[in-house]
This record gives structure tokens, sequence and C-alpha cells, in this order.
């Protein structure tokens, strides 16, 4: 590989021309009338002259066209075509950011970094649509909420008739971070997964590298929406385990079932109890105590799933 | 290397069955490749794709066995050590479209475990090189042309210097020049890889495989040489000046006489050189009468 890699400008073996421009005893002609002869810059293109030449034939071509003209007769064009797409690559390929900075410093392979760059739900169109309608619920909730109660109303202290303007949140946060996590690995939002299946990495790792990172990126907008909204303030905390149970569970479906049923089947086991309750009007049992000891239950168990057949993921989609 | 020695076949496939629905796009299939181009010739919805995608370990037959290198692919480390080996062209390849170039073959050499960036890096510019498309690694691919697009397929599978590369319809939707420098870069590899490549062109085979392979119906009907293939067709073409009904295939050539392929050529024909086509034709309807 070394051969495709820029020369760097050091690394030359040293002293091919020895000395100021002697003419006679054998020795080939450096400078010609003023001008650095052909053997000269031949050696000079392939590297091989020492420093102090190296600066006089370089200072001379600055002012001399001529020589300069001369001099790209004697490049190697196979070495410079080389250099050249080895830099049109450099530049292309993704740069250094802020963010990939951050994730370096925490312990992230600068690969794992470059490799979730390609799933969906870490797009910026997709991370503004999940703002998008996090935006619609919440100021839904909070538009109801302040126009029912009178000003001085207290936040985080929501009466049970209260609650019910919660629903709409309640019902659409959890399934916005189960949609994220179902982008990351359903093969239909990756249209280059039977290479993906076909190359060496592991698919498990895969699924969990953009499932964790696209978990981690639905869960920040939720979480904080779940902050502004008129609640209880338990109510940020109260919505991890049922994202978290939700994306679990369509994970461990998937290696039962088609992906996409599995991922359907998960936003409907959440979305039906969800409406259930907000037409009983107790839309924040969903979230309460009896029903987060089912979402670690529900966790535990596919957890335990994923663990057994997780070798369904190396195979790949296509059976 | 070594495993190389011990089966004289890189690549063995046999008894290989695949079912979809009530289609049989595999049919008992027997394969054996060696170093080189094994040139696979069917016709679309003939099993070349399945078998393909089952060679590269992407799916998994009903029945039969394969091994690669030696290596059995329903073991889960030697299927990852035969996919650390192995470049693949898909026929239908998708791309992330915001992508670009560069930024596509970076991500699939990763996925080929090329983690080290400065490697990757000169990885990628190995084989936009070898594809000549390296003034276009910054486009985004959705602003690519089809050929180009085929092309970075084919990029992409010659990352990491694979020993088998198993390409479907490498040379679909490329120009007859770039037909030929695709012809030039297989040649032009450098590690001898074993190289399978679908096609429907037979032109491609007499061209560049020493070996090829027909595919009818699931089956495999031939097995040989490109100029075994044109023989098979020995005596069953032949020209004259009138059409003749008896022939199941005639079109009039470039001297406007007519060129006749079938299994009864009249008394007294004038015959000539048959072609691989002329073998794949003849095959292909011996097939169709079944």
């Amino acid at each position: 590989m070394t051969s495709q890699s820029v020369d760097p400008a050091g690394a030359r073996p040293p002293v091919a021309w020895a000395g100021p421009p002697v003419a006679g005893a054998g020795a080939p002609v450096a400078w010609a009338d003023g001008h650095a002869s052909e053997h000269l810059l031949a050696s000079y293109a392939a590297g091989t002259v020492e420093t102090v030449v190296l600066w006089s034939v370089e200072a001379h071509l600055t002012g001399c066209a001529r020589c300069r003209s001369a001099l790209s007769a004697q490049v190697d064009a196979g070495r410079l075509a080389r250099n050249r797409s080895a830099l049109l690559v450099r530049v292309a390929l993704p740069r250094q950011g802020r963010g990939r900075r951050l994730l370096g410093r925490c312990g992230v392979p600068d690969y794992l970094i470059d490799l979730v760059a390609a799933t969906p739900s870490l797009r910026r169109s997709w991370l503004l649509s999940v703002l998008g309608v996090l935006a619609v619920v919440a100021g839904e909730a909070a538009t109801v909420r302040y126009g029912w109660v009178r000003a001085g109303g207290q936040l985080g202290q929501a009466r049970p008739a209260d609650a019910e303007v919660l629903a709409p949140f309640l019902l659409v946060a959890p399934l916005l971070v189960l949609a994220g996590v179902a982008a990351a690995f359903l093969p239909a939002f990756d249209p280059a997964c039977r290479l993906a299946v076909a190359a060496p990495f592991s698919g498990v790792r895969l699924l969990l590298v953009r499932a964790v990172s696209a978990l981690a990126a639905a869960l920040v907008p939720v979480i904080a929406a779940a902050f502004v909204v008129p609640g209880p303030g338990w109510l940020p905390v109260a919505l991890l385990l049922p994202s978290l149970a939700l994306c679990t569970f369509a994970l461990a479906a998937a290696t039962v079932m088609d992906p996409r049923a599995a991922a359907v089947t998960a936003a409907v086991l959440w979305a039906l109890p969800a409406l259930l309750l907000a037409a009983a009007h107790v839309p924040l049992k969903i979230v309460q105590p009896d029903a987060q000891w089912a979402c670690a239950v529900v966790i535990f168990a596919a957890a335990v799933v994923l663990w057994l057949r997780h070798d369904r993921f190396e195979w790949g989609w296509t059976r | 290397m070594d495993q190389m020695k011990v089966s004289t076949a890189a690549v063995r496939a046999s008894g290989l069955s695949r079912q979809y629905g009530a289609t049989k796009a595999l049919d008992n299939v027997d394969l054996t490749l060696e170093r080189g181009i094994t040139g696979l010739l069917g016709p679309n919805g003939a099993g070349k794709t399945t078998l393909l995608s089952i060679l590269a370990t992407v799916n998994e037959p009903d029945a039969g066995q394969v091994s690669v290198f030696g290596l059995d692919p329903r073991d889960g480390a030697e299927r990852v050590e035969i996919r650390r080996r192995l470049g693949y062209l898909p026929q239908e390849l998708g791309y992330h479209r915001h992508f670009t170039v560069a930024g596509f073959l970076d991500y699939i050499a990763i996925l080929k475990e090329i983690t080290d960036r400065r490697r990757r890096a000169d990885e990628v510019a190995r084989v936009l090189a070898a594809i000549g498309l390296e003034s276009r690694a910054r486009t985004r691919i959705r602003a690519l042309s089809g050929g180009m697009r085929q092309r970075l397929g084919i990029a992409q599978s010659l990352l990491g210097e694979p020993e088998l590369l198993i390409l479907d319809e490498p040379t679909a939707g490329l120009d007859p020049e770039q037909r030929l420098r695709f012809r030039e870069l297989l040649s032009d590899l450098p590690v001898d890889p074993v190289i399978v490549l679908s096609t429907h062109q037979a032109d491609d085979i007499a061209a560049i495989c020493p070996k090829v392979v027909v595919l009818l119906q699931g089956q495999v009907r031939f097995s040989g040489t490109p100029a075994e293939l044109a023989a098979t067709a020995a005596s069953r073409v032949w020209a004259a000046d009138e059409r003749d009904p008896r022939a199941h295939l005639s079109w009039r050539g470039g001297d406007s006489r007519w060129r006749h392929v079938g299994d009864q050529p009249p008394d007294g024909a004038e015959f000539v050189q048959p072609t691989v086509e002329d073998g794949y034709l003849l095959l292909s309807h011996a097939a169709g009468q079944r």
C-alpha cells in the first residue's frame, strides 16, 4: 500500500549531487548557460539531489519558466497520478469536526463514527422531523394546559384532569425513539445492505452500533421535550424504560419474524394501551410504576432473546 | 494459500437447490471455480443471481453444500473468513445517494475491516484510480450517471484485494469503451483472484473468460471453454441467400445474407464458423423445448 501513499518530501535518499557545479572530470553538467541541465532536473524530479542543490534549483525554478517546463517532462506521470488520486480522496473524506473530536476523546474509534454516518436516523433531516413532531405534541399540551389554568398555576403539579393534555405526547414520544432505531436497522433504510451482509464486519456489531447511536440521538430531544411539557417532574425519567423496552422488543422480535413486522408490532404494543388509557382519562398510567415494571420485564426478556439468537443477524435479512 | 494446495478447486458447490415459493431458482447445481475468470451465462431468471448470492454468503441454499477456499459458510467463524477474502458486486447494488463517491467507498472499506484511516484512504484511492473515477471523488452519488455508478460498484468490490471476486452483471450499463476498460482492469489485478461474473453478453465471455458455465432454468447445462461452447454448434449454423423456416433463429447479417441457427440444416448447407453465442442459443432453445 505504501506505493499509494503521498510521497513525503523529507523521506528521500540523500546526496546524489555532491558539491558545486564542476565542469569536466566525467561529472554530469549541472548548470549550463544559467539553466539547470536535463540531468539535474531529472535528479530533482526523482528527489535524489542533496538539500543545498535542491534549494538552489527551487530558487531558480521560481524565476525560470523554461526550466519549469523542462522539469515537467522529467516528472514520473504514474507517481504524479497516484499522488493526485490519493490527495483527491483525502480531501473528499469526512473531516475531523468538533463532534467527531469530542466522540474520539470519549474513546469512540474513528471508524465507528464514519460507520454510523450511514444511519438515516442520524441525518439532519430526520432529526429535524423528530423535533417538528415533538414541537407539535408538546406545544399542543402546553397550549391546552396554560389555556385551562390561570397564570400562577405551577408547572410540574399537573392534577389528574390536567394529565389528559399529555396523552398525545405520551403516545408519540416513545414511538419517535422506536422509529429512529427501526430506521437504523431495517434493511429498507439501508440501500447497501447486501454489501453489509457480504462484508466481514459483524452484523450484530453493526446493528448495535447503529441502534445505540440512533437511540441516543432520539432520546435527547424526547427527554428535553419531556422537561418542557406541563407534566409531573419525574416524566423525563419515566420515558426512558418504555423507550428502551420498545426498541429492544423490536430488535428481539426481528430475530424471529420479518424486521418490518417486528417494528410494527412494537409500535402497536405501545400505541394500543396508550390510547386505551387515554380514553379512560388516565394517560399517565402508561409511565407509572406498574407499567415501568412491565417495561423492565420486556427489556430483560428481549435481552435474553437477543443474546440467544444474535447469530440471526449475521446471515443478514435475506432469509 | 495453504488451503489452495489442499483442494484443487478454490470454490466448490454441490447439489445446490433454492426455491422461491413455487419457483425453482436453483435445481441441484454443481459448480467448481478455479483461479482465473469463469463466466456465468444465462437468460434473466435462470438463477444466476441466486447462485452468486449463495457463493457470496448472502443467501442460504435450501439444500447442498458450498466450500470456499476449504471453508464452510455454515460455520460462523469460517463464514467471516470467507467474507474477508471476498469482493462482491450484487446485481442491484443500492447506494446511499447522499454519500460522496469517496465517502461511500470509505464506508464499504470500514465494513471490510480496513479500520486504519490512512490505509483506508490509500485503498480508496487505489480502487478509484483503477476504475478511473478519481476526479469524481467528491461527487455525490445521486449526481453520477448509471455507467459511473456501475463503475463505483466494481470499485467497491476491489477494496481489500479480494481473492474471490463475485460480479453479478458487471458490464450492465457500461458503454463499449468502458467494457473494454473493465476487461483490461480484470487482467491487471495485482493478485490473481478467483473471479466469477455473470452476464448475458456472449462477447464478454468469449473475450475474457477461459471457462464458461451456462445456467438454464436453474440447472447447469454446459461447463467448459468458450471454444467448446462454440463447437457444440458446429454444423448447425449455416448461411443462405433466402430465409430457411426450419431454423430456430435466423437473421440477416451485414453482408445481407441470412444466418441460420438450428438443428436441421438443409442438405448441402453452407456451414459457417459458429460463435459462443450460437452455442448458447442452441442450448437455451433445447432447454425451452423441454
